[in-house]
């Protein structure tokens, strides 16, 4: 039975959970009945029509598939890599700054302002190889005489788009890892300075230790935006040529919206969910022990 | 009986007579569109107020985007039920995937002038039978576009000549496109061609280079033949330019933008490119072949047949309209001649034939004359894609295919039958057999 405090409590409760079924819930219980359907766009009435996990057997018979999951995997190992070096670089420098630190934080975030779609236009323009700046620039200096493909050939095309990701991207990493230096102790540095520690076992072991936490928190939120890119790679190379380039999202896009098959490409959108939940599991746990580490959280 | 079929006969002149001023009068009725934006397509727009001067009733643009973002949309709108509006822009390549959508406009335009569109056009406007848009003055069909100067040098006619033995001039087959590219090409400084290398683009430039090559896309059943040796000597023609070097490397990453600008820019010599294009490549401050542009008729494949995949674009009127006969109306006025005239002014080319004969007769350049005079005989020489709602879900599955045998990971035979496989499940999966 439940009594008076208890309804009041759910009455009181009942529009929060009105809102989260329907924004939340709602949509996602739709569209994984949908991935059992061959729903397509312009055939509203296939939404009816069941057919068990039909879809899911092609996905995993699906070599195009899993060779854009794997392609997903590298980029994802790549431009998370580089913009966590690049990222600690930017934020020692901007953190030795002893004046205007505040206009150099601020001008590190102008790529982040930017658009993705923008960012993608950029790039594909200076990559481009008859017109494009990269080898107008190249020639000139006296580097090449070729036209480099960039955006076509099997390997640069991939670094193309690390390139215009890590550019877009990079001050994520920056922000978060400056604003942990900004919060170290200056108890262990002066301890460690007092040791005759050299600036390398400073860094190496006591700053960076302090660094990890933020240092995962900012590689949980990229390889989330990662492993969902599509706007910067759609208009870089719109997943070509020969998909040498296609991720997982630029796929479920054409599947879904260009194809119009709806239920093909919620049932895609449902095993790509796995990589984003693989690496968040990944970094938390991660985190976790960095915190330990340092004798904080668990 | 006679004084009957006099009755009959006077109530069809008085019919006639009511739809030689189509417009009608529909005070109080507001009708929703979706129509297609951007600049070339606007100028066309402002004959809406005078259509709704005319009627008394009142359009609502709900939506205007790109043609990509109106298909989109409308297929939301299918999956949502909510297609209530009146009126949608279409596309000849779309049009058959929206089914059900729109209706059958010959009953809503009975005795309206339809035999004055160009018929081809009207017969490419037509899905299983029924009307279902009407073309506006977008009609698409490319031709050979090239920098004179070249052909005209004294030098480059006797080096052609010596080495591949016959006189340069103009292509009248894609084999001599073919030699004149890599006469022309000096990489990365300049290059002899370049072709549409993704999407629908490549697609449909494949598409065309097979029919000219004397194959086709699908048998009666709609099983792919596209894989025949006809179809592999069409593709084969853009692996030849690609490996070759006569197109620029990233040419797989290029559309109708980059191809554009790239003729524009000088580096290209020879240029397979659609009416819209003309005059921005002709103007002096855009481009920096102006005054040194060359057209001529699209050229023929070895079975004699010319390339000529066409497109139009055109207006709709829904199923769940509920004043289709106002729907019908607007979209008639906008097609009407004078609509043609006005939209044709802007350099689009128009789908009725008496607009035809007017634009070519007030074009205002010699240049201009001869454009129009070489694309009114490129169009004689049009054909659409398969019209199948599957079209844009088989050429996605193609042009990947395409590109592999371009960049050299497949020979063009795997690729062909490796995308006839898939496309065939694509088909059965839509239930054509």
């Amino acid at each position: 039975m439940i009594d008076t405090k208890q309804k009041t409590t759910l009455l009181l409760l009942s529009p929060a959970i009105i809102v989260l079924v329907m924004v939340i819930l709602g949509p996602l219980i739709f569209s994984l009945y949908s991935s059992f359907t061959p729903f397509k766009l312009t055939r509203p009435d296939s939404i009816n029509q069941f057919i068990g996990f039909r879809n899911y057997v092609r996905i995993f018979g699906d070599e195009d598939f899993w060779a854009a999951f794997v392609r997903t995997i590298v980029v994802l190992t790549i431009a998370l890599n580089l913009e966590m070096l690049l990222g600690l670089g930017l934020a020692l420098l901007v953190n030795r700054a002893t004046m205007a630190q505040k206009t150099l934080r601020t001008i590190m975030m102008f790529p982040m302002m930017f658009s993705p779609i923008l960012v993608g236009f950029q790039f594909r323009f200076m990559f481009n190889d008859n017109i494009g700046v990269v080898n107008n620039a190249l020639q000139s200096l006296g580097i090449t005489q070729e036209a480099i493909p960039w955006l076509v050939d099997k390997y640069l095309a991939i670094f193309s788009i690390c390139v215009a990701e890590i550019w877009n991207s990079t001050s994520v990493f920056a922000i978060l890892i400056l604003a942990g230096l900004m919060s170290l102790p200056k108890d262990p540095l002066e301890a460690a300075e007092v040791d005759g520690c050299t600036k390398w076992q400073t860094f190496r072991h006591v700053t960076l230790p302090y660094l990890m936490p933020f240092l995962y928190i900012a590689m949980t939120i990229r390889s989330l935006d990662i492993a969902r890119a599509y706007d910067i790679v759609q208009i870089m190379t719109g997943g070509g040529p020969a998909q040498r380039t296609e991720l997982l999202w630029t796929m479920i896009a054409r599947t879904g919206y260009v194809d119009a098959k709806m239920g093909m490409a919620n049932a895609m959108s449902y095993v790509a969910i796995l990589l984003s939940i693989f690496f968040t599991v990944f970094f938390f746990r991660k985190l976790n022990q960095a915190r330990h580490q340092l004798g904080v959280g668990l | 009986m006679k004084v009957k079929s006099l009755t009959y006969s006077i109530a069809l002149l008085l019919a006639g007579a009511a739809h030689a001023d189509l417009p009608g009068k529909y005070d109080g009725v507001t009708l929703q569109a979706k129509l297609i934006g951007g600049q070339q397509y606007e100028a066309l727009y402002s004959r809406i107020a005078d259509w709704e001067a005319a009627t008394g009733a009142k359009v609502e643009v709900i939506s205007k985007k790109s043609h990509f973002e109106i298909d989109k949309e409308i297929k939301s709108d299918m999956a949502a039920g909510t297609t209530d509006w009146c009126v949608g822009s279409n596309h000849s390549s779309f049009a058959p995937q929206y089914i059900g959508l729109y209706q059958d406009l010959v009953p809503l335009l009975a005795g309206a002038d339809i035999d004055a569109y160009v018929p081809a056009i009207i017969g490419a406007s037509k899905v299983g039978g029924e009307l279902i848009m009407l073309p506006r003055a977008q009609f698409d069909v490319s031709a050979l576009y090239y920098q004179k100067s070249l052909f005209e040098d004294a030098d480059n006619q006797a080096k052609f000549k010596e080495k591949y033995g016959y006189d340069l001039k103009p292509a009248e087959t894609w084999a001599q496109v073919s030699d004149q590219a890599k006469f022309f090409t000096d990489p990365p400084n300049f290059y002899g061609t370049q072709f549409a290398g993704k999407d629908e683009g490549l697609s449909g430039r494949f598409y065309e280079m097979l029919i000219a090559e004397g194959g086709a896309m699908f048998d009666e059943a709609l099983k792919p033949t596209f894989n025949s040796e006809a179809g592999v000597r069409a593709l084969n023609w853009f692996v030849d330019m690609y490996e070759s070097g006569a197109v620029p490397k990233g040419t797989t990453s290029y559309l109708w933008d980059e191809l554009g600008a790239g003729f524009a820019s000088g580096n290209v010599a020879i240029n397979l490119d659609w009416p819209g294009w003309a005059g921005y490549f002709n103007d002096p401050e855009a481009s920096k072949v102006a005054n040194n542009v060359g057209v001529v008729v699209q050229p023929k494949g070895s079975a004699g047949i010319r390339t000529g995949w066409s497109g139009h674009h055109g207006f709709s009127v829904t199923s769940d309209c509920a004043n289709p006969e106002a729907a019908a109306s607007l979209v008639w006025f906008l097609t009407n001649e004078d609509s043609q005239k006005h939209e044709s002014a802007g350099g689009s080319l128009p789908t009725r034939t008496a607009v035809w004969e007017h634009v070519i007769n007030t074009a205002d350049s010699d240049y201009r004359k001869g454009v129009l005079a070489t694309f009114s005989e490129a169009a004689q020489h049009a054909f659409p894609v398969p019209s199948i709602a599957e079209w844009i879900e088989a050429s996605n599955v193609l042009f990947p295919e395409l590109q592999a045998a371009i960049v050299g990971e497949k020979t063009a035979q795997e690729a062909l039958d490796d995308a006839a496989k898939e496309i065939e499940e694509v088909l059965m999966d839509a239930g054509y057999y």
